[in-house]
Formats: C-alpha cells, sequence, structure tokens
C-alpha cells in the first residue's frame, strides 16, 4: 500500500531547478535509499516532503490526502520525521530533552506530559546508543552523534515515515555498518517507512534498501529494486563510476 | 496655486535632502551587507562628523566641504578602532549581542561629546549666496551637499566596481567561505567595510549640518539611525545603492507629505510625516524585505 | 523532578522578599529598593519574549507606553472618577488591552520577519506609535497626560499621596513575582519546550511538529502585557504624568536587553540577577558621577557582552551542573 505519493514535484531556486518533475511512491513499511551525485536535489526533496519549503509545481499526498501546502508542523503530526544533512539540534538544551520535544511535539495521539516525554527520550536514546550521553548538552555531543541523536528524535515523534538525510555521511565502515545495523533494527521493531539518502556509500545501499531511486539534476532517472537499480546503464554512466572507486578505497 | 508652489518647493528640497539622507545611509548598509551586523549606534557617528563640521567651521573658518574630507578620515580611524575593539569579537556572536554592542558605542559616544562640548545645541551657517529656481531658493550650501552626496555615490560605486579590493569585497558579501578558499583576507575586508562604513557615516554628518541650523548636540543622533534604518530597508538593507536611491524616495516622502499633511486641520504636520515614514518600513517590510530595488 | 522544579521561583521571591524589607526598614532606601525592582520587573517581562524565543523586541518600550497610557486614560477619566481606589483595577484592565491589541497585531503581522528585520520592524512600531500620537494630537498629543489632579479626586488626597510613594512600587514587586511564576511554568511545560525549541533553531521545530507560529504570538502576547503592567504603575501611577518623549524612549528597551543579558537570557534568575545589578550600579554611579553614568556604563555592557555572552546565572547553572544546588538555579 502506498504511504506517500509525489506527482511530478517541481521546485525552482532562481533559475534553477533543484527538483524536476519528479513522481515518487513510498510503501508502507518500506526501507528505500535515494542516491544521486551532489546537488542532484536529494535534500531539496526531503525539505519539500516535509514542508520546510514548497512545491512550486505537483502535488503530495500522504495516504491519499493532499499536504502540498500543508504547514511542516500538521506534516509531522501526520507521521511525516526527518533528519537533516547537517545535524541541526537545539544546541543549548539537553540531549535528552532534544528528544522529548520529538515526543511532545510530534504526535496528537494523545496529550503527553513532560515527565513521560523525558522518558520516551530516553527510551529512544537507548535505540541508538546515545543513553549514556542523555545528560549532555547537545552542542557538545560529536557530529556522528548529533547525526544518532536527529535519528532518536525523529523516531520519538512515533513517525510512519523517517527520512534520513545521509545518517552516514563521513562515517568509516565499521560505524556505517553499526547504524545500518541500528536502523534496521528499528524498522523492524517500529513498523515504519524508511527513506535513507546514502549518497555514494556502496555499503550502506546494499545492506540497507529494499529499492532505490537515482536522481540526477533534479530528475528521477531510475528507481528499482536494489540490484537492479545498480546494473541499470544509466545509472552506471552518471554515477556508478565512483561508486567503484569508494569500494576500492573502503 | 500657492499650495502647488509650496508643494513643488517641498519636493525640491526633498530631492537635495533625500541626496544626503542617500548618503547618510550607505554606511549602514554597507556594515550590514558585509557584517551582518545592524549599526544601532549609527547616529552617534552622525553627530560626530557634525561635531567637526562646527568646530572646524567657527574655529577655523573651514568650509565644510573640507571638512568631510577630514570627518572621512576621523571616521574611518574611529571605524577600524572599534571593529578590532568591539566589532571583531562579536562576529559569531547572536543579532542580540551585536544590536546591543553598536547601541552603547553610540552611548559611548553621546556621552564623550557631552562631557567634552556639554549638552547644548550649536550651529553654524555657510554663507554662500543662493539660487533662485522660481518656485523656492535654495542656499548654495545644499546645493554642494548635493552634489557633493552624488560624487562621493558615484566614488564609491566606481571603487566597488571597477578596483581590486571592490571586487574582493563584493565576493565576501556574496559567499564568505567561497571568499576565503580563494584566498581573500575575510576578517581584512570586514574591518575595511567596518571603516569605509563608518567613515561615510561621519562624512555624512558634516553635510547633514547645512540643513539644521541650530541642531548639533550630542544627542542629535537617534532620529538619523531611525532614519536611516527606514532608508535602508527601503533600499534592500545590504546594498549601499539601494540605500543612495532609498534617500531620495524618503526624502521626498517626508517633505511632500509634509506639505499635505498640513492641510489636515488640527493636526502637528511634522509628525505625522515621521509617523507616515514608519507606516511605509513596516508596509514595506512585509511585502518586500528585499527593498524596492531588490528582486526576489 | 516535580516540585523541585519550582525552587527557584523560590529564591526569586526570597530576594524579593529582601529587598522589600530592606527597604521599607532601612532609613531612606524605598526609593532605590523600587529603581531595582522597576528593572528586575523589566528584564523579567522582556526575558518571556527574548529568552524564550531569541527574537529581539527592540521596540519593547512602546508597550510600556501603551500601559502608562491606558492607566493615564481611565484615571481621567472624568466617568469613572466615582470608582474610588477601584479605579486602579480597570485602569490596569485598559493597559493590557491596549497593549494586548498592539501585541497581536505587530505579532501577527511583524513575527513573520527574522533577525535584524524584525528588530527594526519594532523599532519602527515604537516610532510609528509615538509620532501618531504627537502627529495626530490625541491623548493630550505631545504634551502628554497630567493625572496628579483626577487621581487626587478619585483616591482623596492622602491615599493619592500614598499611591505614588508606596503602592504604585510594591504593585511592581506584585508584577516582577507575577512574571517569575509565568517563567517558571514556561520553563517546565509544553508550551516552554516549544518556545526553546524554536529558539534553538526554528525550522527544525516546526518540522518536529512544533506549531511555531503560534508560540512566538503567545510569547510576544505575555511579554507586552506585563511590560504594559509595569509601565501602568511605575510610570503613570508612580510620576502621575505621561510624556510621549518619556514613556517611549528606546533607552528602556535597551536597559530590558542589557538586564537580560547580563543575568543570563531564558533564566528564571538572570533578569532577577541583572535587574538588581543594574538598579545598584545606576544608583551608585548617578550618586558618585553624576552625569557621568552613561558614560561608564556604556563601555561596561560591551565588556559584559564580549566576555560574558552567557551571563550570570547561565554560567552559574553550568557549574551547578549535577550538584546539589543545581535544582535552585534555573
Ligand atoms: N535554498 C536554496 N537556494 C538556492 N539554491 C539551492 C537551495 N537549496 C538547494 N539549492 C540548489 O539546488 C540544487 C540541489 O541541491 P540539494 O541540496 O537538494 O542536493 P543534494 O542532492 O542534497 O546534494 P548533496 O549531495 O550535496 O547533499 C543544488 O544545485 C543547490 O545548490
Ligand atoms: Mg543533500
Amino acid at each position: 500500500m502506498s504511504l506517500l505519493e509525489l506527482k511530478g514535484v517541481t521546485k525552482r531556486f532562481g533559475g534553477l531547478v533543484a527538483v524536476d518533475h519528479v513522481d515518487l511512491v513510498i510503501n508502507e513499511g518500506e526501507r528505500l535509499g535515494i542516491v544521486g551525485t551532489n546537488g542532484s536535489g536529494k535534500t531539496t526533496l526531503y525539505n519539500l516532503i516535509s514542508g520546510v519549503y514548497t512545491c512550486d509545481e505537483g502535488s503530495i499526498l500522504l495516504e491519499g490526502l493532499d499536504i502540498t501546502n500543508m504547514p511542516a508542523y500538521k506534516r509531522a503530526h501526520l507521521g511525516l520525521a526527518r533528519s537533516f544533512q547537517i545535524p541541526r539540534p537545539f544546541g543549548q538544551i539537553t540531549v535528552r530533552e532534544n528528544v522529548a520535544i520529538g515526543a511532545l511535539f510530534g504526535t496528537l495521539i494523545g496529550e503527553i506530559g513532560e515527565d513521560e516525554a523525558l522518558e520516551i527520550g530516553e527510551y529512544y536514546l537507548e535505540k541508538v546508543g546515545l543513553y549514556p550521553k542523555r545528560n549532555e548538552i547537545a552542542n557538545a555531543l560529536t557530529p556522528i552523534e548529533k547525526k544518532l541523536m536527529e535519528v532518536a528524535r525523529a523516531l520519538s515523534m512515533k513517525p510512519r515515515l523517517v527520512l534520513l538525510d545521509e545518517a552516514m555521511a563521513g562515517m568509516n565502515p565499521k560505524d556505517i555498518d553499526r547504524i545500518v545495523e541500528i536502523i534496521n533494527k528499528i524498522h523492524e521493531e517500529e513498523k515504519i517507512s524508511i527513506v535513507s539518502m546514502v549518497e555514494h556509500i556502496m555499503r550502506a545501499v546494499v545492506n540497507f534498501a529494499e529499492r532505490v531511486v537515482v536522481m540526477n539534476q533534479g530528475k528521477k532517472i531510475a528507481d528499482a529494486p536494489t540490484q537492479e537499480a545498480l546494473n541499470d546503464q544509466k545509472v552506471i554512466d552518471v554515477y556508478l563510476g565512483r561508486f567503484a572507486l569508494e569500494e576500492q578505497n573502503a | 496655486m500657492e499650495f502647488l508652489r509650496m508643494f513643488s518647493g517641498d519636493l525640491i528640497n526633498g530631492i537635495i535632502l533625500g541626496a544626503v539622507y542617500g548618503l547618510m545611509t550607505m554606511g549602514l548598509s554597507l556594515i550590514f551587507g558585509v557584517l551582518k551586523v545592524v549599526n544601532v549606534g549609527h547616529g552617534a557617528f552622525i553627530m560626530v562628523g557634525a561635531f567637526i563640521a562646527y568646530w572646524m567651521f567657527t574655529l577655523f573658518g573651514l568650509p565644510p566641504l573640507l571638512s568631510a574630507i577630514l570627518a572621512l578620515i576621523v571616521g574611518i580611524a574611529l571605524g577600524f578602532f572599534f571593529y578590532y575593539v568591539v566589532m571583531k569579537w562579536l562576529l559569531e556572536a547572536p543579532e542580540l549581542s551585536t544590536l546591543l554592542a553598536t547601541f552603547a558605542i553610540g552611548i559611548f559616544l553621546a556621552e564623550v561629546a557631552k562631557a567634552v562640548w556639554g549638552p547644548d545645541y550649536r550651529g553654524y551657517s555657510w554663507n554662500v549666496g543662493s539660487l533662485n529656481l522660481g518656485v523656492t531658493t535654495i542656499p548654495m550650501a545644499k546645493v554642494y551637499a548635493l552634489l557633493s552626496s552624488i560624487v562621493i555615490a558615484v566614488a564609491l560605486y566606481l571603487w566597488f566596481k571597477k578596483t581590486r579590493a571592490g571586487n574582493a569585497l563584493r565576493g565576501v558579501v556574496e559567499d564568505k567561505e567561497g571568499a576565503r578558499v580563494c584566498g581573500i583576507n575575510v576578517e581584512g575586508y570586514y574591518a575595511l567595510s567596518f571603516a569605509i562604513g563608518i567613515g561615510l557615516t561621519v562624512m555624512s554628518g558634516v553635510f547633514i549640518t547645512l540643513f539644521v541650523p541650530v541642531g548639533i548636540n550630542p544627542y542629535m543622533g537617534e532620529v538619523y539611525t531611525i532614519k536611516a534604518f527606514v532608508i535602508a530597508v527601503l533600499g534592500g538593507l545590504a546594498s549601499p545603492w539601494g540605500a543612495f536611491f532609498g534617500g531620495f524616495i524618503f526624502g521626498l516622502v517626508e517633505n511632500g507629505s509634509y506639505a499635505i499633511l498640513g492641510l489636515i486641520p488640527g493636526v502637528e504636520p511634522f509628525s505625522l510625516t515621521q509617523c507616515l515614514a514608519f507606516a511605509i518600513l513596516l508596509v514595506l517590510l512585509l511585502l518586500k524585505p528585499e527593498g524596492l530595488l531588490g528582486k526576489k | 523532578m516535580n516540585k523541585g522544579k519550582y525552587y527557584p521561583l523560590f529564591v526569586a521571591i526570597g530576594i524579593f522578599l529582601v529587598l522589600f524589607i530592606f527597604g521599607k526598614f532601612a532609613q531612606g532606601m524605598w526609593e532605590p529598593v523600587a529603581l531595582i525592582m522597576f528593572y528586575v520587573a523589566v528584564g523579567e517581562a522582556f526575558n518571556v519574549f527574548l529568552g524564550f524565543t531569541g527574537y529581539v523586541n527592540f521596540g519593547y518600550v512602546v508597550f510600556m507606553g501603551l500601559g502608562s497610557y491606558g492607566m493615564a486614560l481611565v484615571v481621567s477619566s472624568s466617568s469613572m472618577a466615582g470608582l474610588g481606589p477601584w479605579i486602579l483595577i480597570p485602569g490596569f484592565l485598559f493597559a493590557a488591552i491596549m497593549a494586548g491589541i498592539l501585541a497581536a497585531g505587530v505579532g501577527a503581522i511583524a513575527l513573520r520577519l527574522r533577525g535584524a528585520y524584525f528588530a527594526i520592524a519594532t523599532i519602527g512600531v515604537n516610532q510609528g506609535v509615538k509620532f501618531f500620537i504627537e502627529g495626530a494630537k490625541i491623548w493630550g498629543g505631545s504634551e502628554g497626560i497630567i493625572i496628579s489632579k483626577p487621581l487626587k479626586v478619585a483616591l482623596g488626597p492622602h491615599l493619592a499621596n500614598a499611591v505614588t510613594t508606596f503602592w504604585a512600587d510594591f504593585l511592581v514587586f506584585m508584577i516582577a513575582i507575577l512574571a517569575a511564576v509565568i517563567t517558571i511554568v514556561f520553563l517546565h511545560t509544553r508550551l516552554g519546550y516549544g518556545l526553546i525549541a524554536l529558539r534553538e533553531d526554528e525550522d527544525a521545530a516546526r518540522v518536529m511538529g512544533v506549531n511555531t507560529t503560534k508560540y512566538k504570538n503567545i510569547a510576544f502576547l505575555v511579554s507586552s502585557i506585563l511590560a504594559a503592567l509595569v509601565g501602568a504603575t511605575a510610570w503613570c501611577l508612580k510620576t502621575t504624568y505621561v510624556f510621549p518623549d518619556d514613556v517611549f524612549a528606546l533607552s528602556y528597551t535597551v536597559d530590558a536587553i542589557v538586564i537580560v543579558m547580563m543575568g543570563g537570557t531564558g533564566t528564571l534568575l538572570g533578569p532577577v540577577v541583572g535587574g538588581l545589578i543594574y538598579g545598584i550600579l545606576k544608583y551608585w554611579l548617578g550618586i558618585l558621577l553624576p552625569g557621568f553614568q552613561l558614560l561608564i556604563l556604556a563601555p561596561f555592557i560591551i565588556i559584559i557582552i564580549i566576555l560574558f555572552p552567557e551571563g550570570i546565572v547561565g554560567v552559574l547553572k553550568k557549574r551547578v551542573r549535577g550538584k546539589k544546588l543545581e535544582k535552585f538555579i534555573a
């Protein structure tokens, strides 16, 4: 069953078409990977889905409900959650409070008290392995920890769909394996859809995604089960040359 | 008929004062464009320029056109001083810090001026004939102020567009990190723009004195700070050329509306012109925060 | 957890109590204490918005000004003279309503702007209101309103005198307590978490489900109404006149910023400590070096901004993290 549907979604910045008539379906409970070279429009696509930007053209449906012009906070209430490519923690408050804010505001199902929210925060910090850091000020975390905290923050919102923006960029293979494992485990336990952008980290793509969408210059150029997409000649031409290189280096 | 005569006289005066207003605001916009700092102490630097003009004239008989050069030099020196002593440490700080710091600089200058020269209102008159335009007569002093303002604006424009330093500065405004990668000394250009911005502002204070016969005093700056804000927003806040253009608009609105608002019985038209200016500011900030000339 | 959350409030109220007793019983100390409490209240009211949203309302003083006009208009309206001392209640109500209406309007419009643009817009609102009053010659125009006579008529000469010398200041204490209570509630409720999230990163807060527009407006409204109450009592009732040049002077906004910053933005005790220090400093400098207070304060302010941007309570909070004292500092 389709959870989220994009129809002809387009976003322009001046003359540049950052996202160009993209059609995309994300299914319930799916693990989707989106790959594409730098500047191909992946982050912009996330910004459109989560409501940071509004579409210039096209429409976005969540379970058939048109959310194209809905404010970001309402989309969050309907079950959309995301992390940011460059982490955006609430820097001056504790890690636990950061995650608690997700629990407090991310859902409309029943009002959650502040203390309960803090407990939920701890629960998800445990899941991503940040429990020992729960009382630190968020700004004091390392970049990798910040990314993990954003994952916990997204999960605490009880989402239907989590959008992860390069949660693994800049990590070494061991960390990548660990995080893919964490994410896969969460996927199993929470029964949610996860879309992750994995840029050019082949290792993560193969281990995480069931299906891969390939972006190039704002357009979707491939959309198929993982192995099939990675063998597509068009994709290889624009993209996989770099994958091979990465693999050798890794 | 009489009203039309007065009205067109007001408009002409508006254009002339507008040029000086434009010059007065260019420094504010330059500093905001480069450092992203709103100089809330702006008017105090205008006050410094006004006192320079006053003392040079009364003590040595130096005409304002010459003291303008001195004011520019003093202003640049003050700019470098306050940049290295204060602003440099606040580049990464939140808005709050820079707003407060520049306000404190303004207070400091005003208080020093008061301690040194006292709180009295002063003025001087530079009499160099006048120009008869039929609908109104304009003192030549104001005509010189108009011409000087235009010359200075053009000179700044040429410096910005034609010299290497100007190009580098444009690079810094557009993309700080990019400029740094290209080997441009970004911090140096911050200091330079702050200094030039303050220099222009102090210099504009000299020309302002030609419009306020007895208005020179330590606290004269505040009204100009606030007028400069309106003008800067008219021009897009970050663009010195926009600011120069905004100065003309503001001068025209301020002077033009005076005659019209004066037709309403039982009001104080001068205050209403100011009120109108702020109404325009608010509307503009909402509808077109990028300024009248700016593009989305 | 739970009850411990409110300990800092007791610390604040304790400080007020000490000040009150000191002012009441030490010879000639009531006026300086009243001045200090004025700064504390101004800082607290300002902090409710700045501290929780990070937005700099540079035109904050307009709400204090409107508040004092609200009180003045009620006291000087002949139709209410029969109310006696009760006249102060509609006075405060009207002050709050006037500020509330302006805040709702300004909030709906200007809060869409960010950073420097918001600060400039609020300066514009302050100047616009002031020049409108002077230009359209409403409410006495630039002459202002003098309420010493109507206040005597309404309250009788004896009580009127007591109001200006004692009760007006006493009410400032009450407003300071009210503001402190509001702050602590903000700090520990959903509303406060939403505000802090938006202060730290507005876009991130929004995608996490925080209705930032609503929360910003609530904080703005509450802060503005508190400011109006301070203006109504500390200016209008205490001095018995309202002059536009005085009640719209931007320097009061700056006082508020300095107090909040010196004490620590977004903390409960910050404005209390900040107001205390700032008030004492101004008072002492006024005695020691009359006429030179500002000359000394200005560089002092700059030094604070550069060296201690987190403020005293901000630094203290970090120091006591994980220690017993922690629950008393917020
Ligand atoms: N706010 C913006 N204003 C102007 N241009 C933008 C903006 N955001 C993105 N762009 C441009 O849109 C294009 C797509 O950017 P986007 O960030 O979506 O790419 P990406 O696929 O996420 O790249 P990366 O791998 O570098 O994260 C780029 O050319 C970028 O410069
Ligand atoms: Mg990206």
